[in-house]
C-alpha cells in the first residue's frame, strides 16, 4: 500500500465539500436521534381522543386518560374538524343524556374505528374487573421500536455513504483527466484499486465509528461483533463505490447513482424486517442485499444479541464475491483494450 | 418573439428527451402507482388479536375476532407479541373460578388498558358481536361517522399528494438544473451572450417546458392513483398548486444552477433541500407533530395546500395566492439576474 499516496487522496477528499457534508451527515443524524433519547415515540401508537370542554363527566374523562391520550377542543365544530383530519386517528367522544357517544371520521385504520364503535360499551363494562382475572406479563424487549430503528437507520447510511468517498474521489479525477496521469505513474492496477478502496474505507469506517459512539449503547462483549459488521460493510460499501465510479461516466451520473444505490441499500432491509418473520424464505433471500445483513445484526445488538455468525459471513461473502466480480471485469476490460 | 419562442421550446424539448428527463418522469409515474396501489392501500393496523382456550366449551361458538386454541401452552404462545390478548375461560359462571385474561403489556400503559377493556368485552358472551342481546341498549356501538372518506380513499389522497409535492419539489428542481448544467457545459450560455436573442425567452421557454410536463404528470398520477371520477373532481385544484410549486421550484432550480459554478456544489445544495428543508414538513404533515415554527416554511404552506386539493378542503386564501404570485415574480427577476451574470461572466 502506497501511504503517502492514500494521505493525498484522503486530503483532497477534504477538499471536497460534498465529501464532507456526507462525511458529517450520518454524524449530525446521529446527534438528533440521541437528542430524541427522551421523546416517546410510543405516543403515536396509542388511541388518542378528542372532547369538547367540560362535554363530558369527570368520570368519562378520567376514564378516557387510562385508555389514551385526550385533548381538549373548545367548541363542537373544533372537535370535529380535528376528527376528520387526514394526519390524525383521532376519535371525538361526547356525552348525551349521561351516555357516552363517539364519533369518528370513517377513514381510520381498523383498529381505531372498532375502538371508537366499542368505546361506550367499554365504557359502561369498567365496573366488572371484580369478574375475571387480570394476569399482565412484563413487556419482552423495548417496546419502543422506533427509536433502535432509527439508530440503526443512522448507522446504515453512515455504513454505505462510504461508496460516496471514493466514487466521487475517482469520478472527479476522470473529469479534471487525472485518470490519464495516473495510467503512465509508476502504480500498478492493483494498488490503484486498493488505494480507492482504502479511501472509501477510511472514510465510511470513521464516520460511522464516530456516529456509533455518539448513538449506540452497547455492552463491551458487543464490541467486537459490531466493530466486525462496521469493517465489513465499509468495505462492501468501498467496493459499491468502485463499482459506482467505473459505470458513469460523469459526476452528474454519478451522484444519481449513489442516490439509487443508498435507496435500495436503505429501504429493502427495513421492508423486509417490518413486513416479513424471521423464519420466511424472504428473509433469507433480504441477505442478498449487503445491507440486509447489517440491518439485521445492528438491529440484533440493539436488542442485546452477541452471536453475529450469519451476518458476518453473509457480509464476508459479499465482499468476496463482488472483489471477485471487479477484479473479473478489470480483467476483461484489459484484455479488450490489448486485443484492441 | 412567437416564432422565437417555438424555437426556443423545440430545443428544449429535445435537450429534456436527450436528458433522458420524460424517460425518468414515466419512471417515476410507474414506480409511485404501483407502490401506492400493490402496498399503501393495504396497509392498516388492524385490532388486537383475541385468543381463547376454554377447555369445558363453557362459552359457545366462537365470536368474530376470537380464535380458538388447544392448550394453555398455545394461548401463552399466542399472546407473546405484546399485542395479542388471551382469554382462558376456566369453568362455568357458577363455579367460582373467574375466567382469565391474560396479555404481555407492550409497555404502554394506556393501550394495556384498552386491550383489556376490549377482551372484556368478548369475555362475557351477552356483549359479544354475534351474542344475545339483553336490550337495545345493549346492542354493540356504532360511533357517528362524519367524515367523507373511506380508509382506502384517504389512503390514495394523503399519498398521491406527498409523491406529487416530492416529485415536484425534489425531482423536478433536479430536472430543469441538469439541463441548465449540460447547456452549461456545451458553451450555450457562451453563445446566447453573443446571439441577439431575449433572455427573458431562454427562461420562459424552460419554464413552460417543465410547467406543461409537470402539469401533465401531476393530471396522470392523480387520475391513476384516485380513479377517473375522483381524480377529475380535484384535477383543478391540484393543478392550480402542482402549477405553482413547479414554477417556484424550477425557477429556483435554475436560479442555483446558473449561478453555483459545477453541479458537485448544486448537489448538496440539493442535499441540503432535500434533507433539512423537506423532512422536518413530511414529519409535521404526516404525524400530526406540532412545531410552532412551522408556519413560517414556506414549503410547508405549498405542502398544505397540495394535500388540502387533494381532500378538497378550500384552506387557500388570497393572500397565499398573492404571497406565491410575488415569489414567482421575484424569482424570475433574480434568476434573469443570474443569467446576466453569467452571461457578462462568460463574456
Amino acid at each position: 500500500m502506497n501511504w503517502t499516496g492514500l494521505k493525498y487522496q484522503l486530503k483532497a477528499l477534504r477538499r471536497d465539500k460534498l465529501c464532507v457534508l456526507t462525511f458529517l451527515l450520518p454524524i449530525l443524524a446521529g446527534i438528533a436521534v440521541n437528542l430524541m433519547g427522551d421523546m416517546d415515540f410510543s405516543a403515536m401508537a396509542e388511541p388518542s381522543f378528542g372532547i369538547v370542554r367540560d362535554g363530558l363527566t369527570g368520570e368519562m374523562e378520567d376514564w378516557l386518560r387510562t385508555n389514551g391520550t385526550v385533548e381538549i377542543y373548545d367548541s363542537r365544530e373544533e372537535l370535529e374538524e380535528a376528527v376528520k383530519e387526514p394526519a390524525t386517528q383521532t376519535v371525538g367522544v361526547l356525552a348525551k343524556d349521561g351516555e357516552m357517544k363517539t364519533i369518528r371520521s370513517g377513514d381510520e385504520f381498523t383498529m381505531y374505528a372498532k375502538i371508537a364503535d366499542r368505546l361506550p360499551r367499554l365504557y359502561e363494562q369498567r365496573e366488572m374487573t371484580a369478574q375475571y382475572d387480570l394476569k399482565v406479563l412484563p413487556a419482552g424487549g423495548g417496546s419502543d421500536i422506533m427509536k433502535p430503528l432509527l439508530t440503526v437507520i443512522v448507522m446504515i447510511t453512515a455504513m454505505f455513504m462510504g461508496c460516496t468517498f471514493n466514487a466521487m474521489n475517482i469520478l472527479s479525477e476522470k473529469e479534471d483527466g487525472i485518470e490519464y496521469v495516473n495510467e503512465i505513474l509508476p502504480m500498478t492496477r492493483g494498488q490503484y484499486v486498493r488505494q480507492k478502496i482504502a479511501v472509501g474505507f477510511v472514510g465510511g469506517t470513521v464516520s460511522t465509528v464516530i456516529t456509533a459512539l455518539i448513538c449506540m449503547r452497547i455492552a463491551a462483549a458487543q464490541i467486537l461483533p459490531l466493530l466486525l459488521l462496521v469493517v465489513l460493510s465499509a468495505f462492501v460499501a468501498a467496493l459499491a463505490g468502485l463499482f459506482i465510479a467505473r459505470f458513469s461516466g460523469g459526476l452528474m451520473v454519478g451522484i444519481v447513482y449513489i442516490k439509487i444505490i443508498m435507496i435500495l441499500f436503505l429501504a429493502p432491509p427495513i421492508l423486509f424486517y417490518m413486513l416479513v418473520p424471521a423464519d420466511s424464505v424472504w428473509y433469507g433471500v433480504s441477505y442478498l442485499f449487503p445491507s440486509g445483513a447489517t440491518f439485521y445484526g445492528l438491529m440484533g445488538l440493539m436488542d442485546g444479541r452477541t452471536d453475529m455468525v450469519r451476518e458476518v459471513a453473509a457480509l464476508a461473502g459479499h465482499g468476496a464475491v463482488w472483489s471477485a466480480v471487479y477484479v473479473m471485469m478489470g480483467r476483461r476490460h484489459r484484455k479488450k483494450v490489448q486485443e484492441g | 418573439m412567437k416564432g422565437n419562442l417555438v424555437t426556443f421550446l423545440r430545443k428544449d424539448f429535445r435537450l429534456c428527451v436527450s436528458g433522458k428527463f420524460f424517460l425518468l418522469a414515466l419512471g417515476s409515474l410507474i414506480l409511485y402507482s404501483s407502490y401506492i396501489n400493490l402496498v399503501y392501500v393495504k396497509l392498516d393496523q388492524e385490532i388486537f388479536p383475541v385468543y381463547r382456550y376454554d377447555p369445558g366449551k363453557v362459552q359457545g361458538e366462537c365470536a368474530a375476532g376470537v380464535t380458538d386454541v388447544g392448550s394453555l401452552e398455545e394461548l401463552e404462545a399466542a399472546c407473546e407479541d405484546g399485542y395479542s390478548v388471551g382469554l382462558h375461560i376456566t369453568g362455568d359462571p357458577g363455579s367460582g373460578r373467574k375466567p382469565e385474561i391474560m396479555m404481555v403489556s407492550c409497555g404502554v400503559e394506556s393501550l394495556d388498558h384498552i386491550r383489556e377493556a376490549y377482551a372484556r368485552a368478548l369475555l362475557f358472551p351477552e356483549d359479544r358481536e354475534d351474542g344475545p342481546k339483553r336490550d337495545s341498549r345493549d346492542a354493540l356501538g356504532q360511533a357517528g361517522i362524519i367524515g367523507t372518506n373511506t380508509r382506502e380513499m384517504k389512503s390514495r389522497r394523503e399519498i398521491t399528494a406527498e409523491f406529487l409535492f416530492f416529485e415536484l419539489a425534489a425531482v423536478g428542481f433536479l430536472g430543469l438544473a441538469s439541463m441548465l448544467f449540460k447547456e452549461k457545459q456545451m458553451g450555450v450560455i457562451r453563445v446566447h451572450a453573443v446571439i441577439p436573442v431575449s433572455r427573458v425567452l431562454f427562461i420562459l421557454s424552460k419554464l413552460v417546458l417543465i410547467l406543461l410536463s409537470d402539469l401533465l404528470f401531476a393530471a396522470l398520477l392523480t387520475v391513476i392513483n384516485l380513479g377517473m371520477k375522483e381524480g377529475l373532481r380535484v384535477l383543478p385544484g391540484v393543478l392550480m398548486q402542482a402549477g405553482i410549486l413547479s414554477l417556484v421550484m424550477a425557477l429556483i432550480g435554475f436560479l442555483c444552477a446558473v449561478v453555483l459554478p459545477d453541479f458537485k456544489q448544486f448537489s448538496l445544495i440539493y442535499l441540503v433541500l432535500a434533507v433539512f428543508i423537506t423532512t422536518p414538513v413530511f414529519l409535521v404533515v404526516q404525524t400530526g407533530v406540532e412545531m410552532d415554527w412551522m408556519r413560517f416554511h414556506p414549503m410547508y404552506h405549498l405542502f398544505t395546500a397540495m394535500k388540502n386539493a387533494y381532500f378538497q378542503i378550500s384552506s387557500a386564501q388570497g393572500i397565499y395566492y398573492g404571497v406565491c404570485a410575488a415569489a414567482v415574480v421575484l424569482l424570475f427577476m433574480a434568476a434573469q439576474w443570474g443569467l446576466d451574470r453569467e452571461m457578462k461572466k462568460e463574456g
